[in-house]
């Protein structure tokens, strides 16, 4: 037991030692842009296993999260823009073509970087948390809290895009200043940004490796199993699936303010139904019930799309392609990537063996019922 | 020797209805700490209604459940087990995609909350105590078995297992030997020995055998009301169960 988590531990920790030493190998400020971005989209498939894969809550709004996250960032570096690309009395350009006379009480946290930051992660997390007490307080779970999900993000999409005094509307905000911490900057096209998505990463991916093996992981996975049983054990269940929710939440948006930094603006776009319903596929071709396989199944998917995209001979097939795939990987492998990786494993000799003697174990006499020892 | 313990559980005037049926009926129920009743009676007559009502699965329409002397019925399910309220259900309900390990960590619940339980691992305190009680209803040998892989019974006792990591004051029983070979109910029946006096048991049974077995008092059911109470040879004789079970071939064959 105890081996095979050290293993588990093991396998996760070199694949994050590959990831960070990427920028050794690649001297391409252009392409460390592009693997940083799937990073982020790494990320948020981490956040999605967690509540899917774990808990059985299919999150059809995972961008809404990410979205929030990213412009908590975004009202943050737009504040640090110097003067000269502001509008008049420091404001940001967009408010002043809107006839903004003074900066919004919403936007004035956001001259603080810790207050920033912590709304990053928290704004979103506090959102999910809302709506999360609302639908399991109430017993709505399955499909029909898919679809709450993806309502809420609709909603929460229209209202940055109708209010474009405070939120840049359909352009979102733009023209950001670079991201600066310990003396650091931040370029988006840079090894120290790609090494901050990457570290970013690496703890998430750590974290909610300790959060799925705690107790409280395993309790998630029983909910997923028998919701209405683990109620009877004295659980609270909403309170275990809000909290996972939430969870969930942080992480997008942790994501989503990296991804900010890493794209130079936030738009509506970020909350949108399209990038929402791809980290379901990311997740379900890597393996919901893995978070190293959701996450490499993000990078895997978004990284193959990038290179048929830029591939002549798929300019205008590279979509078909991606949906054939996912189809087939749906079909033959419901548990992804990652189960198909697991299946594998088991058939090699030393693995067989000891799944051998297990088998064997299983076979003796004893496996009659008897009423040694006390209670 | 009931009235010499203390109560336990008191089910007053409760009447459940739904959408206009009847399932129970201005029942009145109690029992004492340490005792072992047998629910019985004909298919429908209210018993794992009961059940459901106690453990809060259901909500009552009139009346009163008091656990401990204090009322429980308005609290949610997850309160009403944290009282010491435990149940099985009819149908095996365990945790399929996760191991036997991992099944009895699960219900090892004297710690419910979040926060908490984010810094609980495997191999926690339980770990001996979860060993035992696999050796207790032999499953020693299964403990990283996945439970889907299990067979019938030892679904069953797995079941059982899990109640007893709980370890609640009250246990309540829907038909536990459904399923189970005549050795494996002869098991049971010794397991449920041992448990009186320590907790209390409220036992739905069908198999009138394992009924004579374990029960001191037995309680018969009839359309949501309480027909009969009292030994095994008391209430086959009465003359109102005898006819509650006229047609369905005597309480022996319910």
């Amino acid at each position: 037991m105890s081996g095979k988590v050290s293993r588990q531990i093991l396998l996760y920790g070199v694949v994050c030692l590959a990831i960070l030493i990427v920028p050794v190998l690649v001297d391409d400020a252009f392409l460390l842009n592009k693997y940083a971005r799937y990073l982020i989209f790494g990320m948020l498939a981490i956040a999605l296993s967690l509540s899917w894969g774990y808990a059985g809550i299919l999150n059809l709004g995972q961008a809404t999260t990410f979205g929030l996250g990213s412009y908590c960032m975004a009202m943050f570096l737009k504040l640090k823009t110097v003067p000269i690309h502001t509008g008049s009395d420091g404001l940001p350009d967009f408010m002043v073509w809107n006839n903004v006379t003074e900066l919004p009480w919403i936007w004035v946290p956001f001259h603080s970087m810790p207050v920033a930051l912590l709304a990053g992660i928290l704004v979103p997390a506090l959102f999910a948390a809302l709506l999360g007490w609302f639908m399991f307080g109430g017993r709505i779970a399955g499909v029909y809290a898919a679809i709450i999900t993806l309502a809420a993000m609709v909603v929460v999409n229209l209202i940055i895009i109708d209010q474009q005094s405070y939120t840049g509307g359909f352009n979102g905000i733009t023209d950001l200043a670079r991201f600066e911490i310990f003396g650091l900057t931040f370029d988006a096209y840079s090894a120290s940004t790609y090494y901050l998505v990457a570290i970013c990463l690496t703890v998430t991916l750590f974290l909610a490796l300790a959060v799925s093996r705690s107790k409280t992981g395993l309790i998630l996975q029983a909910v997923r199993d028998q919701e209405e049983r683990v109620r009877f054990f004295g659980y609270d269940v909403a309170l275990y699936k809000t909290f996972v929710f939430a969870l969930s939440a942080a992480i997008a948006g942790l994501a989503g303010m990296l991804y900010t930094i890493i794209m130079e603006f936030a738009s509506p776009t970020f909350l949108g139904v399209p990038l929402s319903l791809s980290i379901v596929i990311w997740v379900a071709v890597g393996g919901r019930q893995s978070l190293l396989g959701a996450m490499l199944g993000a990078v895997l998917v978004t990284g193959v799309q990038g290179a048929l995209s830029e591939t002549e001979a798929f300019l205008e097939t590279w979509t078909l392609v991606m949906g054939g795939l996912f189809v087939l990987i749906v079909l033959f492998m419901p548990k992804g990537l990652a189960g198909a990786f697991e299946a594998l494993v088991r058939r090699f000799p030393k693995a067989a063996r000891e799944g051998g003697a297990r088998h064997a174990a299983e076979q003796s006499p004893k496996s009659q019922p008897h009423l040694g020892g006390a209670l | 020797m009931t009235a010499a313990r203390e109560q336990l559980l008191a089910l007053k005037q409760v009447t459940v209805a739904f959408s206009g049926f009847i399932a129970v009926d201005r029942l009145d129920f109690e029992v004492a700490s340490g005792e072992l009743r047998c629910l019985i009676g004909p298919n429908g007559a209210g018993k794992s209604t009961t059940l459901d009502l106690i453990c809060g699965k259901s909500r009552i329409t009139a009346g009163e459940i008091a656990f401990r002397g204090a009322p429980i019925h308005a609290f949610r399910e997850f309160r009403i087990a944290r009282t010491g309220i435990g149940r099985k259900f009819q149908v095996p309900s365990v945790f399929r995609e996760l191991t036997v390990r991992e099944n009895l960590e699960i219900g090892c619940s004297r710690d419910p909350g979040v926060w908490r339980n984010l810094f609980r691992f495997t191999g926690g305190v339980d770990t001996e105590r979860l060993e035992r009680l696999a050796v207790l209803v032999g499953l020693e040998d299964h403990l990283e078995t996945q439970a889907a892989q299990l067979s019938h019974g030892q679904t069953q006792w797995l079941e059982i297992a899990l109640i007893l990591a709980q370890d609640p004051a009250l246990i309540l029983m829907d038909e536990p030997t459904a399923g189970m070979t005549a050795h494996e109910t002869n098991m049971t029946a010794e397991l449920f020995n041992r448990l009186r006096g320590k907790h209390t048991l409220i036992v739905v049974e069908h198999d009138m055998g394992f009924v004579r077995d374990i029960a001191e008092t037995i309680s018969v059911m009839h359309q949501g009301k309480l027909l009969a109470q009292g030994t095994a040879d008391e209430v086959s004789q009465d003359a109102k169960v005898r006819e509650a079970y006229l047609g369905s071939g005597g309480i022996g064959h319910a």
